[in-house]
């Protein structure tokens, strides 16, 4: 154990303090389960995705039309120039911000504010060169551009993005009317112009909203189908759990089965019929633990005593003190020692359960193995049942071993060797109270033989 | 013979009232019932306001139980044996407080009534094994305190019904399993509100030598 601790120190140190592995790895799981937990972290990431891929393409376009439509009337037409130093501003900031593009990573927000500032001012000062009334034609080459370059820029901030569009727009016709009163062919010409320019961008950016929000609505799916799919493979899980379970607590019932099938086991026969009677009342147990009952611990007890009772055993059932709540694995360590003593009993049994301060304790007093002792000795040349008596007691160890067989809980195995116990003292001297006690965990199992009757109680203390 | 004990039953039921007069006269002694009837006017008035013994059933035809009237009996000196069919833990305590010698459930047969019927008639307690449950399982804050093997008994007889069996598994005689029992109840008088029955009981238990006059 302790070589195992050293080990796993051992090993684990050095990866720990490895270089750059282990801490990037570790920051990604974190990030896969968040992602995994919550909707939202889903489609945060697909949104991520969807403007790290706009970005690259808006980077390609602006990349393209720079030089291809804006390059001719820089180096033609305004040869001003401050004009080529705006284009070659516009450009470094188109360079700036591959950086993180091709990186897809987002633009941080002093880069993305700093470039936009930049072109347009850029763009101000190229418009500033233009001659009269070359504005929105041919020769105004920035208005196009700039456009590009905003979108690129603030692509993920919409009211930003709006915002410089609006001032690119109203500086573009400030600059213009400020160069004199247009006439009416220049006005339509800037109005296609503008509007050509401003809608195709405009356009881009719905069509980027509505993509986002299509994935976004994509990964959600896609999470709601995992956990759906998970949700079903747990239930299926649990469905298996509970019929590992229903075949681990059916105890003696199926070997009891096959041997009776097999043609192992007499059905006349007495302890054939006591294990039947124990089968019985294991089942039935077994069927009341799910019920949705105020009081399971008292339901479950009722259900071991009407089995009993079926078998024709007068069970007087007393109940005292105020319900506690206990734990479905101490259910079934308290009862499953009763569902035992009542198959043993032959005509009388007093069940009670007793709810204290601090303990619950379940009894049941019996006329089972201490009568077959005392009938074996006082009986046993003229009655049948006291021969039967000590068979049964005799073949109670068989029957133990083959319930520790099918039960997984140790809480059989002590109980079953008090039994053997007492009925191997049982037979030696009668009228000593006999004692076997066994202690598991907080449930304390006792039995006891006393002269007729046979004890057993099983405490749990409840602190 | 002048020294028959007597009892009055009071109970809706002319069943229960036919069963346990028969139940009382099989007994040896017999108890004669020398009046019954459905409500509690029988132990007033007539024949069964001299009776030795009321046994009450606790609930009248009415939802709710007839503690007033028990307390009522109680306070004149009655001794009385709640018959009832409930096996409620608190209405047991309750009526134990109000001075009542036995609380008996419906389930517990014709031996434990009879038993009963006969203590109270010379103003001992009884204690049957529900009851017993009763006073184990009792959390409340006033209860006296029991010494352990007075709580073993309890439970022991409330476990087995039998009290040759708590004898036989605790190691004492009868008699002292029977003595404990008186003891626990004396405890049990000693505590919350005064009744003549209570008085007596308390002072039946000092002339038995049960109790010592400095453990009042």
């Amino acid at each position: 154990m302790a070589d195992r601790v050293l080990d796993r120190v051992g090993t684990g140190g050095p990866a720990a303090a490895g270089p750059a592995g282990p801490p990037s790895a570790r920051p990604g799981r974190r990030a896969a389960e968040d992602r995994a937990e919550s909707p939202g972290d889903e489609s945060r990431e697909a949104e991520r995705h969807v403007f790290a891929s706009l970005r690259l393409i808006l980077l390609g376009v602006t990349a393209v039309v720079q030089p291809s439509l804006s390059l001719g009337p820089v180096l033609t037409q305004a040869a001003h120039p401050a004009a080529r130093v705006a284009f070659t501003v516009t450009a470094l900031v188109t360079l700036l911000s591959a950086v993180w593009v091709v990186r897809r990573r987002p633009i941080p927000l002093p880069v993305a504010l700093g470039g936009a500032v930049t072109v347009l001012a850029a763009c101000a000062v190229a418009t500033g060169t233009l001659p009269p009334h070359a504005h929105f034609g041919p020769a105004h080459w920035s208005y196009g551009l700039i456009g590009w370059h905003l979108l690129l820029l603030l692509l993920d901030r919409v009211p930003l993005l709006l915002a410089a569009q609006a001032a690119h727009l109203v500086l573009g016709l400030a600059q213009w009317l400020l160069t004199g009163a247009p006439d009416r062919a220049e006005i339509g010409n800037a109005g296609v112009a503008v509007l050509s320019a401003t809608s195709f961008q405009l356009g881009v950016l719905v069509m980027s909203r509505i993509l986002l929000r299509s994935a976004r609505q994509a990964a959600e799916d896609a999470a709601e189908r995992e956990r759906a799919a998970t949700r079903a493979a747990l239930a299926e899980q649990w469905e298996q759990d509970l019929r590992a379970g229903f075949a681990g607590q059916l105890g003696v019932t199926l070997p009891l089965l096959a041997d009776l099938a097999d043609g192992v086991l007499d059905p006349r026969a007495e302890d054939t019929r006591r294990r039947c009677a124990l089968a019985a009342t294991q089942l039935r147990r077994l069927f009341a633990e799910n019920d949705d009952v105020p009081d399971p611990l008292v339901h479950e007890v009722t259900a071991c005593v009407h089995v009993a009772e079926r078998r024709g055993v007068a069970v007087s059932l007393a109940v005292s003190g105020a319900p506690v709540p206990v734990p479905t694995d101490v259910r079934r360590e308290l009862t499953g020692p009763l569902a035992e003593a009542l198959s043993a009993a032959r005509e009388r049994a007093r069940v009670s359960l007793l709810r204290g301060e601090d303990e619950v304790r379940v009894a049941v007093v019996t006329d089972a193995s201490g009568e077959s002792g005392t009938d074996a000795s006082g009986e046993s040349g003229t009655d049948a049942s006291g021969e039967s008596g000590t068979d049964a007691s005799g073949e109670s160890d068989t029957d133990a071993s083959g319930e520790s067989d099918t039960d997984a809980s140790g809480e059989s195995d002590t109980d079953a060797s008090g039994e053997s116990d007492t009925d191997a003292s049982g037979e030696s001297d009668t009228d000593a109270g006999v004692r076997a006690g066994t202690a598991k965990g907080r449930v304390e199992v006792e039995c006891g033989t006393y002269g007729r009757h046979t004890r057993m109680e099983v405490r749990w203390r409840t602190s | 013979m002048a020294d028959e004990l007597s009892a009055v039953v009071v109970d809706d039921h002319p069943a229960v009232r036919a069963g346990v007069a028969y139940w009382l006269s099989c007994g040896t002694p017999p108890v004669k019932v020398v009046a019954s009837g459905e409500d509690v006017r029988s132990a007033w008035l007539g024949e069964g306001a001299k009776a030795d013994v009321v046994i009450l059933d606790l609930h009248l035809g009415g939802p709710a139980p007839v503690l007033g009237d028990l307390r009522r009996l109680v306070e004149v000196g009655r001794r009385v044996v709640v018959y009832s069919m409930r096996a409620d833990d608190d209405i047991a305590l309750q009526c134990l407080e109000l001075g009542a010698l036995c609380y008996l459930t419906k389930a517990e047969g014709a031996e434990h009534l009879v038993q009963a019927t006969r203590a109270a008639a010379q103003g001992r307690p009884y204690t049957p094994p529900s009851l017993a449950g009763a006073l184990a399982g009792d959390r409340s804050d006033h209860r006296p305190a029991l010494s352990a093997r007075e709580v073993e008994v309890l439970v022991e007889w409330f476990q087995s019904e039998s009290k040759e069996f708590v004898a036989q598994r605790l190691g004492i005689s009868l008699s002292t399993v029977n003595s404990h029992l008186e003891r626990i109840r004396v405890k049990y008088a000693l505590i919350g509100r005064e009744a003549p029955t209570k008085a007596a009981l308390v002072a039946r238990a000092i002339q038995d030598g049960l109790i010592g006059v400095d453990d009042l």
